[in-house]
């Protein structure tokens, strides 16, 4: 025999049950602090019901960003490209006499390509490239570092906490 | 509801994908919008990185491999244009994101769309003293009340460490509001 819907029809979203716990759990602890609910934030009336207008718009205005047309423009394009002739020449003629090296580039110019560009590396990485022989460590060494920012840095860098073996009442 | 799999499909094929962009706007704009609000905390620069972030969306969904949920890579995707936000910001202003923090807490006074009260106040300040990482992390879990298995997945962090850093953050925040 089939066997009868006891739910009648209704369904419930799916892993409902297994995160219910949790999500009660966290209900009550948000509801035992004193940490305010209401953050204060308003929105101007009206405001989501204009904004897929707004985003398709914004969207079209992109996509079809007419170029003006310029009668001179076929001129820029002809002086541009003699000019960068030119600035070729000279820089492969120059590159012959002598090569740029690492040390010809300026500090600030290192720095300000690291701040940005995204260059996708760890800091363990960099530091497995970078040359340790000019890094003064007694700067490092002599410098006292507050507690707090030792547990900040162990908070954003370490991924398993429980495995820095902290006692209950040390976090 | 349209599943995610099939949403995604609709995005990518030219025939749908202007219809499918609506629905997508329609499912996800308020917990977005609430999702920038709280990092770069008033409403018209909301607006910008919402819009930013939905035309990003649009514009790279090709490349969007199913590997994580559509609704994580969004997230993904707003957290990083907010904080870029904030961080051409603080070049703009030449000081340090601390002063940009301290910066956008005192503009809340004047805000229009901040009807909060002295304690309303106080919590942000509380909130911006957080390193960014805990500050993600209390305010997608305290407020927009995300599991922690759907945040790791976003910021792409272990859920022990998110435990940490909530548990940090949220003694931080009660330890601030006791302080008068």
């Amino acid at each position: 025999m089939k066997e009868k819907d006891k739910h009648s029809g209704f369904k419930t979203p799916e892993g409902y049950f297994e995160g219910f716990n949790n999500s009660l759990l966290d209900k009550l602890k948000r509801e035992s602090t004193d940490i305010p609910q209401n953050e204060g934030f308003s929105i101007p009336e009206g405001y989501f019901e204009g904004l897929n207008q707004n985003i398709l718009i914004t969207l079209q205005e992109g996509e079809s960003k007419v170029i003006p047309l310029n009668p001179y423009k076929k001129y820029y394009f002809t002086a541009i490209a003699a000019a960068a002739s030119i600035l070729l020449v000279i820089s492969l003629q120059r590159k012959k006499e002598e090569a740029f090296t690492f040390d010809d580039l300026a500090a600030s110019e290192i720095e300000s390509y690291f701040e940005f560009h995204d260059y996708g590396m760890s800091y363990y990485e960099i530091v497995e490239i970078m040359p340790l022989d000019d890094i003064n460590l007694q700067d490092m060494l002599q410098r006292r570092i507050k507690d707090e920012t030792i547990a900040d840095y162990l908070n954003d860098n370490v991924d398993l906490f429980e495995d820095l073996n902290l006692e209950n009442d040390e976090y | 509801m349209i599943s995610e799999a099939s949403l995604v499909d609709q995005l990518k094929d030219k025939g749908t994908q202007s219809q499918a962009f609506e629905v997508l706007i329609n499912t996800y704009k308020v917990r977005l919008y609430w999702h920038i609000r709280r990092i770069v905390l008033n409403h018209a620069d909301t607006d910008d990185v919402l819009q930013n972030t939905f035309i990003k969306v649009f514009k790279n969904i090709e490349g969007f491999k199913g590997e994580s949920k559509l609704f994580s890579w969004m997230y993904r995707i707003a957290t990083n244009e907010a904080l870029s936000f904030l961080k051409s910001k603080s070049k703009k202003m030449e000081g340090s994101n601390e002063e940009l923090q301290a910066q956008m807490i005192e503009n809340l006074q004047a805000d229009v769309y901040f009807e909060g009260e002295e304690i309303q106040l106080k919590l942000q300040k509380a909130i911006a003293e957080l390193p960014e990482k805990q500050k993600l992390v209390f305010n997608m879990k305290y407020f927009e009340e995300l599991k922690y298995e759907e945040i790791s997945e976003i910021l792409d962090t272990s859920v022990g460490a998110l435990k940490a850093s909530y548990h940090l953050a949220s003694k931080k925040i009660e330890a601030f509001l006791k302080n008068d």
